[in-house]
């Protein structure tokens, strides 16, 4: 319906496959009674919660009057939220209500995921990795330092005054 | 009331005099109540936004904050304030700059709507030209191309017998945005697009060429109440037709909001008295547009779904009234139409309906 491309693998309660980002096999199970759907097309392979759309409550800046043609707003904030949860996601990132409406519900999507799944979630794990990354960076950055630190100082030992031989 | 001149500008002052009567001005030369004065030192984008979400405010100009931001966000190459940097944000704009945002805000201050003003503006996942006083495009009508896209995909996925290429129509095209919208999602469409105003075909032009979809487009000049004849010879039938035709009751007029009244064309927007002029016009030219099983798509006034309904089951042949689907914000916005199998045999062309 909104242009995503994705396989549906509905699997209710049962063992199901999951492919990580690193494009290796897990089995996990699934919470009981919540469908997962892969979004292939992406970067990333991942799987989000799908939305089922009458769960969800969509707000717009509305006016009164009889609206289109009679009207020129440039407002086109969305306001999603979704029911059984309370989660709130409010999108006005771009000038298209249509493209602002798709982007709330992948908000939503990850939202949905983070809250159902928390430590095992995309959002988490992805910035989880992002974090070790970034200090095995740090860590090898460092030790490089360190290296070049003690080559220096051994080139300081070597040329001291009073070692001076042709 | 005002007569409407696009060379020159109107401005309203409210407040213009503190504690005093409001005073029309009326005038056919370019007529300023005094601009702000431009600031003496420098100043920063966030700045220039709040200056003028207030100069806004105290003018009575309709989304102040929004228009502010919109216009300062575009000078500095952007769609939206949020989508820039903080830093770029509390940088000192140079002279130059800050004298474009000048220009550009005083345009508002005359109500000229945003996207007149930007010369720009957003429909779906195209950026248009905008230019006045070509109609421009409203968010609802981004759900018109999405029902339409819909139906075309469900009908490529279903393998529905089409020995045609997908072809459309649309009657009344504007800036363009609903043809190449199509366009630009369905790869192997084609379109004609026509409108009765030769700046709205020239605008329509001028994005196909942006967009590089100017060889699937025809554009024609044609004005379907007066010359349906000569539409009806140029082109074959089609598979979808669409259109966001004028739809306001003419009563209604009146009383649009400034941005509306002063600066587009009221030939985009008046569907005469009960606002079903031109839709009339096109659903009894539809069944000669539109293929066997072809469909038509039309935004309309929310009063109008059961009018039609009504009106197309006395009146025209071969057409059957699908359904209605409400916009975004509720409100019944869109009329669905098939036209049936050209029947073959003694009961065709008598007019008998089962």
């Amino acid at each position: 319906f909104f242009n995503y491309s994705f396989v549906d693998l509905r699997c209710f309660g049962f063992v199901r496959m999951r492919l990580t980002w690193r494009g290796s096999l897990l089995l996990r199970p699934p919470p009981t009674g919540f469908r997962f759907v892969l979004a292939a097309g992406k970067k990333d392979l991942i799987d989000l919660p799908v939305l089922v759309e009458d769960e969800l409550e969509e707000q717009f800046v509305r006016g009164s009057g009889p609206g289109g043609q009679a009207t020129n707003k440039t407002s086109n904030c969305v306001v999603l939220k979704h029911i059984p949860t309370g989660i709130v996601v409010k999108c006005h990132q771009t000038r298209s209500v249509d493209i602002n409406r798709k982007r709330a519900r992948e908000i939503m999507r990850e939202k949905l995921d983070v809250a159902y799944k928390g430590e095992l979630s995309e959002v988490v794990t992805k910035k989880k990795e992002s974090v070790l990354r970034k200090q095995e960076k740090r860590r090898k950055a460092n030790e490089n330092l360190e290296r070049k630190r003690l080559f220096k100082e051994a080139l300081a030992a070597d040329s001291k005054p009073g070692n001076d031989t042709v | 009331m005002w007569t409407r001149s696009l060379s020159t500008s109107y401005y309203r002052c409210f407040g213009c005099r503190s504690g005093g009567p409001k005073v029309l001005w009326r005038s056919h030369a370019v007529r300023t109540c005094s601009a702000p004065a431009l600031p003496a030192g420098r100043i920063t984008p966030l700045q220039a936004v709040n200056l003028w979400k207030r100069h806004f405010e105290e003018r009575a100009v309709t989304e102040p904050e929004l228009s502010s931001q919109y216009i300062i966000a575009h000078l500095l190459g952007a769609k939206t304030i949020e989508s820039l940097e903080q830093e770029r944000l509390t940088e000192f704009l140079s002279r130059e700059q800050t004298e474009q945002i000048w220009k550009l805000c005083t345009r508002r201050l005359s109500r000229m709507p945003v996207q007149y003003v930007i010369e720009e503006w957003d429909f779906r996942d195209l950026t248009l030209k905008m230019r006045p006083p070509v109609f421009i495009p409203r968010p609802e009508t981004e759900e018109l191309v999405e029902l339409v896209l819909n139906d075309l995909q469900m009908k490529t996925e279903m393998g529905v017998p089409d020995k045609m290429e997908p072809t459309c129509l649309e009657v009344g095209c504007g800036s363009g945005a609903i043809s190449l919208s199509l366009l630009k999602t369905l790869p192997q469409l084609k379109g004609v697009a026509l409108d009765q105003s030769q700046d709205a075909v020239d605008l329509t032009r001028e994005n196909a060429l942006r967009l590089g979809l100017e060889d699937r487009l025809e554009i024609h000049h044609i004005d379907v109440m007066k010359d349906a004849e000569t539409l009806l010879r140029l082109i074959r039938p089609v598979t979808t037709l669409v259109s966001n035709p004028p739809y306001l009751f003419s009563e209604d007029m009146a009383s649009l909001e400034p941005e509306i009244l002063r600066f587009e064309d009221p030939a985009a927007l008046d569907g005469g008295k009960d606002g079903l002029k031109v839709i009339k016009q096109i659903l009894t030219l539809a069944p000669q547009i539109l293929s066997s099983y072809g469909h038509a798509y039309l935004e309309v006034d929310p009063r109008h779904p059961p009018l039609i309904r009504q009106w197309v089951e006395g009146n025209v042949d071969r057409l059957q009234f699908k359904e209605a689907r409400h916009d975004i914000t509720g409100r019944p916005r869109f009329c669905i139409l098939q036209k049936e199998e050209v029947k073959q045999g003694p009961q065709a062309g008598s007019g008998l309906r089962n």
